[in-house]
């Protein structure tokens, strides 16, 4: 565990690995991408959908209608009775619908028997309408039912049949070919799932043609085939010609087969190649197609029992694969694949369950027959479907993965229903309908809860997360793609996270299959710069999930929100700025040319004094209002200067000294507080001391704030002074920064002046 | 021959004041004529109507930065080749105000609220070729010194780098040579810049004090040549000259 996850931190640290800078590229561009995922091509390229693309899966779509057509027409050509049937809760064959005038008045009669000229076939069972041979669970069961096709098949070549229900009465009908237009609507629905399936694949293909396509596309239309059997077979309904009869179940086990084989394969090579993963899909390869081969030659004893229990291990291996992979790469998409693989391989036992059970049951038996196999391909086509759009949208997932698994659920239930109950068709439905509603409903619940995963940041924490985010860069604008950087960490708990320079887009983008976010981080305002920084996050909560569209979204949305939080901090400073420096400017302006003249006025030297202090406090507040941060070094500068020439001209000579180690901004409220203490120190020195040499040192150390100010004047017991000699004002400024002033006789005289003042360079 | 001297100056207290201050530094003969605003200066001087300028020019003119109809750069900007010494009289002792009236060619400042001795003395100097230099200005003057030689490197490079001051990236070179700082003007201005006094810079780089002072008035030629040149060329290139 620890090693895993320090093997994890060095991921994250390693900024620019290749992946993370192969990212911004175009897609398409580059065939020795990582992980590269189906789905990501299929969609995020508007360019492969142009020219030959488009035109091969055009022709591939128009092949794909050519050949349900002529499936059809094949279909409508066997000679067959024109009518459907169904059985009924009693195991009876019940005519439900005909087209046939003389059929026509027995719909809702029990068929007993069908003659012909030389045989005579009687249902004591609905067995007949056991469609496939393919889920026949026993050798014996699949005989039989070869046979009463066959002799079906036989009878419908006849010129007539003689049909005998269940009142006495029969009644002579003539098979014929019932032409394209007869098939049910329930053939031409299962040939459009073919057909969109097909497409699907061949888009998939043409899209990224690499090994792992290539896969899914054969999966697809093993699957696709499958279902191309069920639609003939529902279609037909009884007395297939033996052509099917005898090939529905080597063919259909070979397709499930070669589908379990070639997801062996695919798991191995996506999302990551395993080591020896040539060897696991020979292996498995080898396993399959050996089945096959026996299927067809007939040498296994049991051939359901060997091709479900295939099937299922090699789906059970392809599980192991898909953790294993997880184990040696945290790719979220192996974790999907792996979910995705479990449901179908559930519903694949629960099925072959089902049927064993049937198989001893007659009356569940007719029912499981009429829905199992296509119940199956239509949950493993609707998985397969979701495959490529498992990126794209966390809603639309969740929904449909609710609904495939409810309805499974729904189906096996009303099975159940139906053969250990004795239900009613009727009270079977309804029973089953509301179980589901209730089992939807509280799925849901949990789902949104637990599987999902909840955005670990709470709605409160994420705004706080925000404005301090907007306070910081307003300060520090180069570390913005660092900060959101974290914010997006927190949201999305991803693996790694990097930034890279890239092309600035506007948006966010879900890159290599869902495995990887990219969000454009830059904050400041559209300036004409196009180069900037992107933000790419890898493998979200910390690779169980996949990014997606809404993510992307949700990214983009929060980069905006921030942006706006920034700008306005920064009018609102602005604004305050100005208003400031209006302020400043007034005061200047107004109150100063005041002083200024009332200076020049004044009748003694003291009062020139006070008025010229005064004056020069009103520039230092001005100066202090309009310029917002001092730094330290550069209001020493100019302390020193000042100092220097107002001592010079008394006649004392000044020793400065200054160090600090760190030079900090200095706030409005510090520099205007150090100024006009120094000053008040230094005029004190000057006009009450009288002294002729002033030492200043400022020193700054670990926040630490000293100031000693000492002459060599004839001041002595500063603390027995009166206020008015402008200390109480250093007092009050040393409180305000707070710190402390202390005053030191010195021998043989002066007198030293030290302000220390804590945690300077922090707040203020 | 008295020497005549401007003083601009709108508040008549400090007007009287100034005059003081002018006629205490300086034991010439004097002339002094003060004038409270823009339009009087200017009729004073005989530099806006266009007419021949009078022979006897003033020597030395004292100009305040706020007037009632205008600010003393717009006269400062029209005196560029007027030869007398041009001294700003302000309150205003921050660096943005100050920075650009050295660059149209301001001799020095006075701040109006220092002491009459003070004031005295720092004309005196200022007229001796001892123009004040605070650490903001000094500040200010590196920077400007600094990016001037940074875009006419850049031009004279002529790299695949694009300044994005092109106005500045289209320099003649003969401008060039008046915007660089001596390696020893630099040394000056960065002491300035952290509060030494002329005398420590003396002690410091081991030189006199008065080639200190022989640097920094070499500063401000450059700064005010650099500004002309900026001026002239950028005239030119609007058609104006």
């Amino acid at each position: 565990m620890n090693s895993r996850s320090s093997a994890d931190s060095d991921q994250a640290l390693s900024v620019a690995s290749p992946p993370l800078a192969e990212l911004p590229r175009a897609p398409a561009a580059d065939a020795t991408k990582s992980s590269a995922s189906i789905l990501d091509d299929l969609n995020s390229a508007a360019a492969p959908w142009r020219g030959w693309r488009l035109r091969l899966l055009v022709l591939a779509a128009l092949a794909g209608c050519l050949a349900i057509l002529t499936l059809a027409n094949w279909v409508g050509e066997q000679t067959r009775l024109d009518a459907r049937w169904r059985a009924d809760p009693t195991s009876r064959l019940e005519l439900v619908s005909s087209g046939d005038p003389a059929l026509r008045p027995f719909i809702g009669r029990r068929l007993l028997a069908l003659t012909t000229a030389n045989d005579r076939i009687v249902f004591d069972s609905a067995a007949a309408l056991q469609a496939a041979p393919r889920w026949a669970v026993s050798d014996a069961s699949r005989n039989a039912l070869s046979t009463l096709h066959d002799r079906l098949h036989h009878a419908f070549s006849a010129d007539w049949v003689s049909l005998e229900f269940d009142d006495g009465e029969s009644v002579r009908a003539a098979p014929r070919p019932l032409g394209l237009a007869s098939s049910s609507i329930g053939f031409w629905l299962t040939c459009s799932a073919v057909l969109m399936l097909y497409v699907v694949a061949v888009s998939v293909l043409l899209a990224n043609p690499q090994p792992h396509t290539l896969l899914f596309a054969l999966i697809a239309s093993c699957q696709a085939a499958n279902m191309g059997f069920l639609a003939v077979e529902t279609a037909l309904q009884w007395g297939f010609p033996p052509a099917l009869t005898r090939f529905d179940a080597p063919w259909r086990s070979s397709f499930d087969l070669l589908t379990a084989a070639a997801v062996v394969h695919v798991t191995s090579i996506h999302p990551r190649r395993l080591p020896a993963s040539q060897t696991l899909a020979g292996v498995a390869w080898a396993v399959a197609l050996l089945s096959c081969v026996a299927l067809f030659a007939g040498l296994l004893p049991q051939a359901w029992w060997w091709s479900q229990l295939t099937v299922a291990l090699l789906a059970a291996a392809s599980l192991a694969l898909l953790t294993w992979s997880h184990r040696i790469e945290a790719h979220p998409y192996s974790l999907l694949l792996r979910t995705v693989g479990a449901m179908a391989l559930t519903a694949w036992l629960t099925l072959s369950g089902i049927a064993v059970l049937a198989h001893r049951l007659p009356n569940l038996h007719v029912h499981f027959q009429a829905i199992g196999p296509m119940l199956w391909s239509m949950v493993f086509i609707s998985l397969l479907l979701l495959i490529p759009f498992l990126s794209h949208s966390r809603v639309a997932l969740r929904e449909f993965s609710l609904v495939v698994g409810v309805s499974t659920f729904a189906a096996i239930f009303d099975l159940i229903l139906v053969g250990f109950f004795a239900f009613g068709p009727l009270g079977s439905v309804t029973v089953t309908f509301f179980v589901s509603m209730g089992l939807y409903a509280g799925a849901r619940h949990w789902l949104l809860d637990h599987l999902l995963g909840q955005r670990t940041l709470s709605t409160e924490r994420m705004f706080e997360q925000l404005y301090r985010i907007a306070r910081e860069v307003e300060v520090h604008p180069e570390r913005a793609p660092v900060l959101l950087m974290q914010l997006l960490q927190d949201l999305f708990e991803p693996l790694e996270a990097g930034t890279v320079p890239s092309i600035v887009g506007e948006f966010a983008v879900v890159k290599a299959g869902g495995s990887a976010l990219l969000v454009p981080a830059n904050l400041a305002d559209a300036s004409g710069d196009q180069t900037g920084t992107s933000i790419v996050l890898r493998f979200a909560q910390r690779g169980r999930r996949l990014f997606n569209a809404e993510d992307a979204k949700f990214a983009e949305r929060i980069v905006e929100q921030l942006r706006r939080a920034i700008a306005f901090d920064r009018a609102v400073e602005h604004g305050r700025v100005e208003e400031r420096q209006r302020l400043a400017q007034d005061l200047h302006d107004d109150i100063g040319a005041r002083l200024l003249t009332l200076m020049y006025q004044s009748k003694s030297p003291e009062m020139e004094e006070y008025v010229r202090h005064t004056l020069q406090d009103l520039k230092t507040l001005t100066r202090g209002l309009s310029t917002s941060d001092h730094q330290l070094s550069h209001a020493a500068a100019e302390w020193k200067t000042d100092l220097h020439q107002r001592l010079s001209a008394a006649g004392v000579v000044l020793s400065w000294e200054c160090d600090y180690d760190r030079d900090v901004a200095l706030s409005v409220v510090q520099w205007s507080a150090l100024t006009r203490i120094l000053r008040e120190l230094v005029s004190n020195s000057i006009t009450h001391a009288r002294a002729s040499r002033v030492d200043v040192t400022l020193h700054l150390s670990y926040s630490q704030l000293e100031l000693r100010v000492s002459d060599n004047g004839m001041g002595h017991h500063p603390e027995k002074w009166s206020h008015g000699l402008g200390l109480g004002g250093v007092r009050k400024r040393t409180k305000q920064l707070g710190g402390q002033v202390t005053w030191l006789p010195l021998r043989p005289n002066g007198i030293c002046c030290v302000v220390k003042m804590n945690d300077f360079a922090v707040g203020g | 021959m008295p020497v005549k001297v401007l003083i601009v100056e709108d508040n008549p207290v400090a007007r009287s004041f100034l005059s003081r201050v002018v006629r205490e530094s300086f034991s010439d003969d004097l002339k002094i004529t003060e004038v409270g605003d823009l339009r009087a200066a200017r009729r004073a001087i005989g530099w806006s109507s266009g007419k021949p300028l009078p022979h006897e020019p003033y020597k030395l003119i004292l100009l305040d930065l706020e007037l009632p109809d205008g600010n003393g750069l717009e006269l400062l900007t029209e005196l560029t080749a007027y030869g007398a010494t041009r001294i700003i009289t302000t309150l205003y002792s921050d660096d943005e105000h100050l920075f650009p009236t050295l660059q149209h060619g301001a001799d020095g400042y006075l701040l109006k609220e220092d002491r009459f001795e003070v004031l005295v003395e720092e004309l005196q100097k200022i007229v001796r070729g001892q123009p004040p230099l605070s650490p903001a200005i000094a500040r200010r003057l590196l920077i400007h010194f600094r990016s001037n030689s940074l875009s006419s490197e850049v031009a004279s490079g002529g790299s695949a780098f694009v300044s994005s001051r092109t106005s500045s990236g289209h320099r003649s070179n003969a401008a060039i040579d008046h915007e660089r700082l001596t390696p020893r003007e630099s040394e000056v201005l960065t002491y300035l810049s952290k509060g030494f006094t002329i005398k420590e810079i003396a002690n410091l780089m081991g030189i006199k004090w008065f080639t200190v002072n022989d640097h920094i008035k070499s500063i401000y030629k450059k700064l005010n040549v650099s500004s002309r040149a900026e001026a002239a060329v950028l005239a030119s290139k609007q058609g104006l000259v």
